[in-house]
Formats: structure tokens, sequence, C-alpha cells
């Protein structure tokens, strides 16, 4: 298949769009509607689905389904970009510091590592309620990149155990508060970055990630960040995850021609 | 309408200087200040992650044949806009319009790949995941 080369008028060139908006926008509408829970597959992956329209979908327990395939949610670029009105980010000195002394290719990202918490990779991630259809007892996040790993989160009423050890994703545990899931994620590592300019964390961080699934088609997610070893105060974030619906994921194994960090210069920015 | 509408981001799109929709940054391995445009015979096609990649050999003034390495999107990414491996062969001949690589390689990303009938493909990678 090759596609014809599109006519470019004066008044497109001049239509100012950021990759992020253009990425969202441009998805093809083929007709193939998803399952009421969001996760149906029916339609060519290669196209995507339409966007289901309405209200967020229901289980039969009458909590919201979150389950399905979505994209985005948290920061790629700049964790600034979804602060909430009113919300700013000061960085203790030795945070601004390190982020300012931080080179471009050692972004954990570009290394093939994972993104942490609460950044995303620009692709897809599926998110699976077990069971599926009543008191879900664990929620999973499958992602598609940056490498082929998962979050899990316990809704079953457990804590944090008191031996954890640092990880990428950490311990997540969660629970209900109306229609908002609430998961309180603490145990992280300090070696991923919150975006590619860099922002950093210490092993201090704890988030706590609301998400709402506000329509059909959008889960929303707004994420408070504490973490005293790093920041002045806790800042609070909000990024939409959109739902993809008729695809599934696709291979992705990110080590598999990294050719990139070899030949990336400068410091950590967009 | 929706064609139209697309038509329209993807022509903005090639104002747009850095797309960030990449496991890495774009500005960090490729300058936007310095386009480039390059025509040659394809030798390799990889269908790899986290990006594809195609080389093509390019023939100076002086004559001398030099071999570069172009960066498309990922895999998924192009398979989910209807390319696949096979939509770019050995052989083909090509014209590549991208931004050089910071480290000074033979190397650019594939921002617009133009065949010699004057059909493109891979169009839409850079600005949806690609660079």
């Amino acid at each position: 298949m090759r596609f014809q080369l599109l006519r470019c008028t004066p008044v497109a060139t001049l239509v100012a769009v950021s990759a992020l908006s253009f990425q969202v926008l441009a998805q093809p509408t083929p007709a193939a509607a998803t399952s009421p829970a969001g996760s149906g597959s029916a339609s060519n992956p290669a196209l995507g689905g339409q966007k289901p329209k309405g209200p967020a979908p229901r289980l039969p327990n009458g909590k919201p389904d979150f389950s399905g395939v979505w994209q985005g949610g948290g920061p790629v670029g700049d964790i600034k970009d979804g602060l909430l009105p009113g919300e700013e980010i000061a960085m203790l000195p030795e945070a601004e510091k390190l982020m300012k002394g931080r080179l471009s290719s050692e972004d954990p990202e570009a290394r093939c590592l994972p993104t942490g918490v609460p950044r995303v990779a620009p692709y897809p991630w599926r998110l699976l309620q077990s069971p599926s259809y009543s008191d879900a007892k664990i929620l999973y996040i499958l992602f598609e990149g940056n490498i082929h790993s998962y979050r899990q989160i316990f809704v079953d009423g457990r804590g944090h155990p008191d031996d954890l050890e640092a990880t990428w994703y950490g311990h997540s545990i969660g629970h209900w508060e109306g229609d908002t899931l609430v998961v309180e994620t603490v145990g992280f590592n300090d070696k991923f970055w919150f975006d590619f300019v860099g922002h950093p964390h210490t092993t201090q961080l704890k988030t706590v990630e609301r998400y709402t699934r506000t329509d059909a088609a959008t889960l929303e997610n707004v994420t408070t960040v504490y973490d005293p070893g790093a920041y002045e105060k806790p800042f609070t974030i909000k990024f939409n995850a959109t739902l993809r619906p008729g695809e599934d994921l696709m291979e992705y194994i990110c080590n598999e021609n990294n050719q990139d960090v070899e030949h990336i210069r400068g410091k950590a920015g967009l | 309408m929706a064609i139209r509408i697309i038509s329209l981001l993807a022509c903005a799109s090639l104002v747009v200087a850095a797309p960030v929709l990449a496991h890495h940054s774009f500005a960090g391995e490729y300058d936007s200040t310095k386009p480039i445009t390059l025509t040659g015979k394809v030798t390799k096609v990889e269908w790899t992650n986290p990006h594809a990649r195609f080389y093509i050999d390019v023939k100076g003034d002086d004559g001398a044949m030099t071999n570069w390495n172009l960066e498309l999107a990922s895999p998924n990414v192009l398979k989910r806009q209807g390319w696949s491996s096979t939509s770019l062969k050995e052989g083909d001949v090509v014209t590549v319009e991208g931004s050089l690589a910071r480290s000074g390689a033979k190397m650019a990303n594939a921002r617009l790949v133009t065949l010699a009938d004057g059909s493109r493909v891979f169009a839409r990678a850079a600005a949806d995941g690609g660079a």
C-alpha cells in the first residue's frame, strides 16, 4: 500500500498543532464498534476503532468499567504540561542541579528501560480487571512499550508490605471513592525520569493516582506527586488517556535494535 | 471532512520541528535546523524496534557511494497506519527528506520518503510516534 502525496495548502501549513494532538486527532475512524466493556477487538487493529460516545460503561456490580486499550494518561515530554491550575513544581536545589546536569542520552526510556510512574510511553496499554465482571481484586496495566511490562494494582484491601524493595513501578494499592479508583504507590527506585526533560525523583516518591472514566472514550488520571526528597511540596497533574477501541497490543521489543543512544547528544530536553 | 482535517493536520505536521512521540527525545538525536534531502537505492530494510530503519546508497559529487542509515517510526506505529515490512523493498529508489543526526554519522530521520513514481511510503510516521 502506498499513499499518494498529500496536497498542502498555505492555510494548512499555517496550522500549528502539537505532535501529541496530531497523534490523537489523526487516528482513522472505521465503523466497527467496541464491546460495552471497551475491550473489544472486533475491528481491524491497523485502523483503530470508532470512539464510543456517551457515558462510561458499567460492570454488573455498578462500578465503571476501566478495561480496554488506552493511550496517554501521563507525561511524555514534560510533566509540567499536566499541572492543574494553581499548581507548580517547586524543586529542591539538589533535584534542580541533578536535572540541569542530565543528558538526553541518559534517559532510561531512550535506553529501553521502563517509564516508571506517572510517565507513560507514547504507545497503547491495556487495563485489565480481574475478575472481569465483578469486584476486581487486582487491576493489571499491560504496557506495549517502552518495554513489555506491567503494573499490578491490588484492590483487595491489603496495605503496602513492610519489606518493600525499590522497583521501577513500586507497589500499588487501590480503593474506590465513588466512581474514582484511587491508587497509592510507594516503593519506587530513583532511576526513572518523569519526562524527556529529566524531572527527577527520589526513593521517597509516593504517587496517588485518581482514575475516573469521565466518558466512554476518556480515562482521566489526576496524579499527585509527593517526594520531599526532590520537591518542596506535592504537585498535582492531570492527563487524559484516550480509548483505542478495536486495537490490540502489538509486539514492541525495544532492545532489539536500539541504535539511538549512541547518537543522542546534548542536555535532556524535548 | 474527516479526510480534509487529517490532511490539514498531516500538512501542519510538516512544520512541527520536533515530534516528541518516540521512546527518546527527538531533538537529542536529530537537528531540525539541519534538513537534508537524499536520493538513492535502498540496500536494506530493518523492520525492528524501537525503530524501523532502511539504508540507501547515495552517490556523491565525486562519484563515491555512501550508505545512509535512515530512521522511521516503530513497526507498531507503522503497522497501525497500514504500512508493512514490504512497503519499501531493497532496490527501490527513494528520495528522503529528514533531519541530520547530531552525532555526525551518516544518519537521519526519514520524515518523508518518496518513491521514483512520486508515491509516498510511511507517510505520517514522523509525526505519529516516529522520529
